[in-house]
């Protein structure tokens, strides 16, 4: 089915709520996804995969801060979707970077990550310059690497494969965020890295594609729309006779 | 003239805990920056057509009535359909399966496809799946009782009553008009470049006056079907008094909450319009248009009926006072500063609603300087965190701006007596009563004064242990308070954003919110029907579609309506009111 960006918007925020994200958190996470949706990131999808996940997880298991100094933070996401309260580690690396021109932020433990794009685009937008990026762990490995200039609401995105796995023990779960009050923080590669160029999706194509979301409407699948749907309906109260009387209006239309 | 001098000093404009309280919200009138009154300028000034492209009514005026909107920079067409109704289906509330008009209006060129689309789903409304180049989608129900003497008029060959517009003002009221995405329509983000409808709710009231004069002409065909030989057309008079109506719940108050940074450049616009009218020195022609809108506002309010005892008294109540208003207006000296001095008078001596419609025809005197203002009544909106402020600061700005938030109690049965909440039956808003009624736990979270307490209580005992933390640190144990925190930042910086009224409290009347809004649209004929759910007029008075078509010279006299006054019958003509009470020749 079409459905309008405010419709997924505003019902995603209704799911979350009834998913019982807080208020804030769930219209963070509802941009999040209707901003990937409408980018051509598929965030409905991404959001029905994690559906089950967010879900099951501990609303009281909040990121942590590992470490921190001026500059930097570490921050233990707990093993939760970035749609619940990683805004607020996004938010402490924004603090930083006013406060001392950069800062780099590391997010461990954390799932949905791509999601993330969706609140990065805001702070940009709000004057900073970020650069994102992430390992998954599927074979073949693979990295992200999204950059925003600073105004710029729309991210430049590049998607690579890793040639030469690295030996080492640390998970592929965390989120780097590096972020710049002057300095622009775009993807760029130079030629002896081991890495292949799998996508790239630029600022103008990604423009492009809301424009067209806009234009003609967002498709999303029935089934997970339904299911949206439902979850949004857990913040409904069940209507009774002395319900209907709390609305105020009068019982007969005819005049 | 205005004084170059004061031209350059700033702006004083009314703090935000006077305009934002509700009783005074609840008293504000339609005035010039109201959103019709903004369309009809802008259709006149631009030279808008309206066109019939298909009229298919049947006897009865059921069928499909497509209007082409042309403009300079683009067309548009109002797609209607009417059908048959049985009046125990006939419900204004959002719970209705079926009215008697549904309608849409659509960016661009219908085809037979795009109509067979439409004519399977905008019948449907919330329940249909709507085409993406849909901009308004709406439906209405009829005035019964006007319907039927308006058909039996026109086909006995004589006008109807003009006092049944003045009780009803209008054949159809709206019970809804849907943008912004509703059930798969055009987002309003898709507006922002359209030089058209980029104003907020512009493209909804354009919809709104198309489903005005399509009653026109559907009231006309029915009439002509009964008695083709003694129908006649309806008087222009009373075609220009026939606005279309709108039955509006609580649905409107979360909006106003829910987009704070919207309300208050709607609010801060006004202000300015009306700092900007109060420091122009009057000439003598000006106190004479202020005497002349003053007349026309008093026999306005002293015509409009209503059952509603409080709304009832409230109209009394300024109509009693406003002879005092022209005694000062004509007695008072012709001083520089005479505005600020009948405000202030005002202040001392006039109710509520008499003051701001003192407000109101200032700011109506003044075009040149005011209408500008209509361009800025759009805003992006977001509520930005500012993680690096100290939370000591938050704290100070809680409590210099959210004083009115801090002084409730909200632990009291009186302070926390209403909930909030959508029901099941399509999430209509509706209020129920805490620890009486299920559901409080699912409450919607629009009362922001208990809100804001609650944060500042956390923040006060975080900064015990942290004076030092930045709003970020704060935030990072305590989640939770984010929404809370970011409105504040955002909304110190845009004042009148927030209501100041603890909206759990028992006294609180959310009909001043609907109220509030429905004058930004340009609501007129206010008739409540509970505390909690009203109907208005919009439209009243306003210039024709034949009128539009004629491409106005005289813009001003385009754009006088405001405030219309009941038409005399005399014998089998129609003639404007004049300001007297006399008939006019």
């Amino acid at each position: 089915m079409k459905v309008s960006f405010n419709e997924l918007q505003g019902l995603c925020r209704k799911a979350f709520g009834g998913i019982g994200f807080e208020e804030g958190d769930a219209a963070d996470a509802a941009d999040m996804v209707a901003w990937m949706q409408c980018h051509g990131f598929n965030g409905v999808d991404q959001l029905n995969r994690g559906l089950d996940f967010l879900l099951a997880e501990d609303p009281e298991a909040l990121p942590r801060v590992i470490y921190q100094d001026g500059d930097l933070a570490v921050l233990d996401g707990q093993g939760q979707s970035v749609l619940r309260s990683i805004s607020l580690a996004t938010e402490l690396g924004y603090a930083k970077a006013r406060a001392r021109g950069l800062s780099v932020v590391k997010i461990r433990r954390c799932h949905n990550r791509q999601l993330i794009m969706g609140y990065l685009a805001r702070l940009a937008g709000r004057g900073i310059n970020i650069s994102a990026f992430w390992r998954n762990a599927q074979e073949p490995l693979t990295e992200q690497v999204v950059g925003f200039r600073a105004g710029h609401a729309t991210p430049e995105m590049r998607v690579y494969s890793v040639r030469e796995v690295p030996e080492e023990n640390e998970p592929n779960d965390g989120i780097t965020l590096v972020m710049a009050n002057h300095v622009e923080l775009l993807p760029s590669l130079g030629a002896d890295h081991d890495l292949d160029l799998l996508a790239h999706h630029s600022e103008s194509e990604l423009l492009a594609c809301r424009q067209r979301a806009l234009q003609d409407g967002i498709e999303v699948d029935d089934a997970i729309w339904s299911r949206l749907k439902t979850l949004a309906h857990r913040l409904l109260v069940e209507a009774s006779e002395a319900s209907r009387s709390g609305a105020g209006s009068g019982v007969n239309d005819n005049d | 003239m205005m004084n170059h001098e004061v031209a350059l000093t700033p702006l004083s404009l009314r703090p935000a805990d006077e305009v934002m309280r509700m009783e005074r919200l609840g008293s504000l009138h339609a005035c010039r920056l109201s959103f019709v009154r903004t369309l009809v300028r802008q259709m006149g000034r631009q030279r808008w057509q309206i066109s019939r492209v298909r009229f298919d009514l049947n006897a009865e005026g059921h069928g499909t009535a497509v209007y082409r909107l042309q403009t300079p920079h683009g067309r548009y067409h109002g797609v209607m359909f009417a059908q048959p109704l049985e009046d125990e289906r006939r419900s204004d509330r959002v719970i209705a399966e079926a009215w008697d008009v549904t309608f849409g209006m659509v960016e661009g060129e219908v085809d037979d496809g795009l109509l067979a689309q439409m004519a399977a789903n905008v019948p449907l409304q919330e329940a249909g799946r709507q085409h993406p180049r849909v901009l308004v989608l709406s439906r209405a129900n009829k005035s019964l009782r006007n319907f039927a003497h308006f058909v039996d008029a026109l086909a006995a060959g004589e006008q109807p009553d003009p006092a049944w517009l003045t009780r009803v003002g209008y054949l159809y009221r709206t019970t809804a008009v849907y943008g912004n995405g509703k059930f798969g329509i055009a987002d309003f983000a898709r507006l922002i470049d359209n030089p058209d409808f980029r104003r907020p709710f512009s493209a909804q009231m354009a919809g709104v006056y198309l489903l005005r004069h399509f009653s026109i002409e559907q009231v006309e065909h029915l009439a002509a079907c009964r008695s083709p030989e003694t129908a006649r057309p309806l008087a222009t008079e009373l075609r220009r008094y026939l606005g279309i109506g709108n039955s509006t719940g609580l649905g409107m108050a979360p909006f106003l909450i829910n987009h704070p940074q919207l309300i208050a450049q709607w609010i801060t616009q006004r202000e300015t319009a009306l700092a900007l009218a109060l420091r122009r020195m009057p000439e003598e022609g000006d106190r004479e248009r202020m005497i002349a809108l003053t007349r026309r506002a008093m026999q306005h309010l002293a015509e409009t009926v209503t059952e509603d005892r409080e709304q009832s008294e409230r109209n009394a109540a300024s109509v009693a006072a406003l002879p005092d208003v022209l005694t000062w207006l004509a007695s008072v000296p012709l001083e520089p500063d005479l505005w600020s001095q009948l405000v202030e008078w005002g202040a001392r001596t006039l109710p509520l609603e008499a003051q701001e419609l003192i407000n109101t025809l200032l700011i109506e005197l003044y075009p040149e300087t005011v209408d500008a203002l209509e361009d800025q009544m759009g805003v992006d909106e977001n509520l930005d965190l500012e993680p690096d402020m100290p939370l000591m600061r938050l704290r100070q700005l809680i409590e210099t701006h959210y004083g009115w938030a801090l002084s409730h109690d909200y632990q009291s049965a009186e302070g926390a007596y209403w909930f909030w909440y959508r029901s099941a039956e399509k999430e209509e808003p509706r209020l129920g009563v805490r620890h009486a009624e299920p559901g409080a736990e699912k409450e919607m979270s629009i009362a922001i004064g208990p809100r804001v307490a609650h944060s500042h209580r956390a923040i006060c005992d975080f900064l015990e242990e942290a004076p030092r933390a930045k709003v970020v640190d704060f935030l990072l144990e305590r989640p939770r308070h984010k929404e809370i925190v970011r409105r504040v930042q955002s909304l110190v910086k845009a004042p009148y954003g927030d209501i100041h009224a603890n909206l759990w409290h028992r006294d609180m009347k959310p009909m001043h919110l609907l109220r509030a809004k429905l004058a930004f649209f340009g609501a007129s004929r206010f008739d409540p029907k509970s505390d909690r759910w009203v109907r208005i007029t919009l439209f009243q008075g306003a210039p024709l579609v034949e009128e539009l078509n004629a491409e106005p010279q005289d813009l001003a006299d385009f754009d006088d309506w405001s405030f219309p006054l009941e038409p005399r019958r005399e014998g089998g003509a129609v003639r404007p009111q004049s300001l007297s009470g006399e008939v006019s020749t």
